[in-house]
């Protein structure tokens, strides 16, 4: 016991309320995303329009576990056996080798259309043949695939209800860990007809394709999964030449990396810009308009990574690798020897050619293939063209993420159409997973168009903050020393200009704050001769006032003697009228006393 | 309808002049077999005069002759003999339904 498979099932109740056993669909991502796999000994529920790939997710998920060992049974309403084989062939999945070991038994379950129908039935036939070739085979794993053709039989939505529950009571009690998949229409009311599915199911999976803007575009959705925690979040997949594969979306943002140590940016003002290079596993977007030098920027890096001996993987979507690699040389960049000793990669597509899911899965593939320090994306503006933004969107934060987790850096570059829009800068609305962002622009002075850099977001270390200028010479790339003068930022002839004309303004100035001097101390002048004339009036009139303070103090002693004179009664009524009251404190007190 | 229905007196399995086999696929005493079990003795009585041969098969007994015959449905009668062969799903309650599918009518 202690030594549980997912094959168990759910035999354990020990360990039921601890973790549901789950059994894995060898489904390259849907183990991600379903925290291990379908529930084991219980039944998932796969359901989606037509050609949303249910067939081969149920196909998969029987033939990676009968390749472990794990024998499966395949039950077919809707294709022919002889079909499905074909079908999976294509897939590389060899059926027949493992239909003969006893591992794999493929049922083409036809329902005769022409058959007559008198009376109430129901699928025991089913369940005896399922039963007894599980039983003769060990299995373990069944799919029932278009389970709706089989129901559409009762042609009774009661009937169908009380058919799907047995049946799923049927395959609980055997303890099959089950896939039903389940056709809807894309927009009709099958969904509602069979709702008690979702109900009556463990785990429920609802697969979706659209087509938008010409790209096909597959995504999954767990929708339910019974006391299993999941992934809650639709997640393209691809089906490609090895099977499903499911990109899982995944908040990731707790496995990623460190930022880790510094690399030059193969120059080493830039490197000072960026107080010692750019981080590894960091994002870095290299952002500005049109011919700015973004490339270069980006090249720049490589060339100097792939000399320290680094694995580069370029993805390019703006031009070609000869078209690269011969615009880098005449910029000084000889990205030749890296191609040559394998230590750059280039891999260069139209984003029209496939979906989003398509481009994410093959970029993964190489990635983990290649297995680069770096990845340089060309250009972020482009991946628009994979059909919606959202999908670019979905791509770029989803490459990013990968390489965040597997610690690799991340050059973007991102064309923008202008430098006022922060957003469009900084790169769609993905601010929160770049770290650094570099953003380049012309700056046109004095009929001069000159390169300005500047790093506008650096994290996890100190940075400059302020333009510099930029130039692409024919041995690689220059950072001039940023000139901070009254008018801004200055390159090129016009920098020259505004220093002489900043001299003769120093000038100017000296001689006006020299005239200004004198104004004020004429000024001052006056008002101190103005301070002096009004004191001395103000004295005069303290001197008149206290004569006449004197004249009146004089008259009011006379009175006051006078007064004197006249107060003795007053003074000794005021004593008299004393006197009794502290006689009547005294008695109070006594009262308070008693 | 009609018309099947003055048929089906007068017509049988004796105006063929041919060997019938039923095979009727029941699953155990399940409800529905036990009354397909039935009504079928019942038709046979009123409509098999001639020549006829039933089988009776158990698909739990026997998931195999189930696999081979494609039986997911029970219970299920299947005319084997004479080409073509026809099905019947269900208890065989709905006789005029299972004479027409029998071509017995």
């Amino acid at each position: 016991m202690a030594k549980r498979t997912p094959n168990e099932g759910t035999k354990i109740p020990a360990t039921k309320a601890r973790e549901l056993p789950k059994v894995a669909t060898g489904i390259t991502g849907l183990d991600d995303v379903l925290h291990g796999g379908f529930p084991a000994g219980r039944t998932t529920l796969v359901s989606g329009g037509p050609g949303t790939g249910k067939t081969i997710v149920g196909m998969e998920f029987l033939y990676r576990n009968a390749v472990n060992g794990e024998p499966g049974i395949f039950v077919t309403f809707e294709e022919r056996a002889e079909a499905l084989r074909k079908n999976t062939l294509s897939l590389g999945w060899d059926l027949a080798p493992l239909e003969k070991d006893g591992k794999f038994f493929l049922f083409g379950a036809h329902v005769d259309p022409q058959a007559a129908i008198s009376g109430d039935f129901n699928v025991k036939g089913l369940l005896a043949i399922v039963e007894g070739k599980a039983k003769s085979m060990g299995a373990r794993r069944i799919v029932i695939d278009a389970v709706d053709v089989l129901m559409r039989l009762f042609d009774n939505p009661a009937r169908e209800r009380n058919e799907l529950y047995a049946l799923h009571d049927w395959l609980n009690d055997h303890e099959m860990t089950a896939v039903l998949t389940l056709k809807t229409s894309a927009g009709g009311d099958t969904s509602s007809r069979y709702e008690f599915l979702d109900y009556m199911t463990d785990c429920v999976i609802q697969l979706d394709q659209r087509v938008v803007e010409q790209v096909l575009t597959r995504r999954m959705r767990v929708i339910k999964y019974r006391g299993s925690s999941y992934i809650h979040k639709e997640h393209p997949f691809i089906i490609a030449d090895n099977g499903v594969n499911i990109i899982p979306v995944s908040t990731v943002e707790l496995q990623h990396k460190a930022l880790g140590a510094k690399v030059s940016t193969g120059h080493p003002r830039l490197d000072t810009m960026l107080d010692g290079g750019y981080r590894r596993a960091s994002t870095i977007l290299i952002s500005g308009t049109g011919g700015t030098g973004k490339t270069t920027l980006a090249n720049t890096f490589v060339e100097a990574a792939c000399e320290r001996g680094e694995k580069v993987l370029y993805i390019n979507f703006e031009e070609s690798q000869e078209a690269m690699v011969s615009g880098m040389l005449s910029a000084g960049i000889d990205l030749r020897p890296a191609l040559r000793d394998g230590k750059l990669r280039l891999m260069t597509t139209v984003p029209e050619a496939m979906g989003a899911e398509e481009h994410l899965f093959q970029a993964v593939r190489v990635i983990e293939a290649f297995r680069p320090d770096h990845v340089v994306l060309e250009a972020m503006s482009s991946c628009n063209r994979m059909g919606t933004k959202q999908a670019a969107y979905e791509y770029l934060v989803r490459l990013v993420n990968t390489c965040k987790e597997k610690g690799l850096m991340m050059i973007l570059t991102n064309q923008t159409a202008g430098f006022k829009n922060e957003n469009e800068i900084t790169g769609m609305d993905m601010s929160s997973i770049i770290d650094t962002v570099i953003f380049v622009r012309f700056i046109d002075i004095g009929g001069e168009i000159n390169r300005m850099l500047m790093i506008l977001k650096s994290r996890g270390q100190k940075s400059v903050n302020q333009y510099r200028e930029f130039l692409i010479t024919d041995h690689g790339i220059d950072v001039r020393d940023v000139y901070v003068g009254v008018g801004g930022v200055l390159t090129g002839a016009a920098r020259q200009e505004q220093e002489a004309r900043e001299v003769l303004q120093a000038r100017r100035k000296r001689l006006e704050i020299e005239l200004r001097e004198q104004d004020i101390k004429q000024k001052r002048a006056v008002m101190e001769a103005e301070i002096a004339r009004s004191r001395a009036e103000l004295e005069t009139a303290e001197a008149e006032l206290k004569a006449l303070q004197l004249e009146e103090g004089l008259v009011q002693e006379g009175r006051d003697i006078r007064g004197r004179m006249r107060g003795e009664d007053a003074n000794s009524l005021r004593l008299k009228k004393r006197v009794p009251r502290r006689k009547g404190r005294g008695t109070g007190r006594k009262e308070g006393a008693k | 309808m009609n018309r099947s229905d003055r048929k089906a007196k007068t017509k049988g399995t004796e105006a063929l002049g041919e060997t019938y086999i039923l095979r009727l696929f029941m699953a155990g005493d399940e409800p529905n077999s036990k009354q397909a079990r039935e009504n079928l003795e019942q038709l046979q009585k009123t409509h098999l005069k001639g020549p006829h041969k039933k089988e009776f098969v158990d698909v739990l007994e026997d998931f195999q002759i189930a696999l081979e015959n494609n039986v997911l449905i029970t219970p299920c009668l299947i005319l084997v003999y004479p080409l073509p062969k026809a099905t019947v799903f269900g208890n065989l309650s709905d006789t005029e339904k299972v004479l027409a599918a029998l071509r017995l009518t």
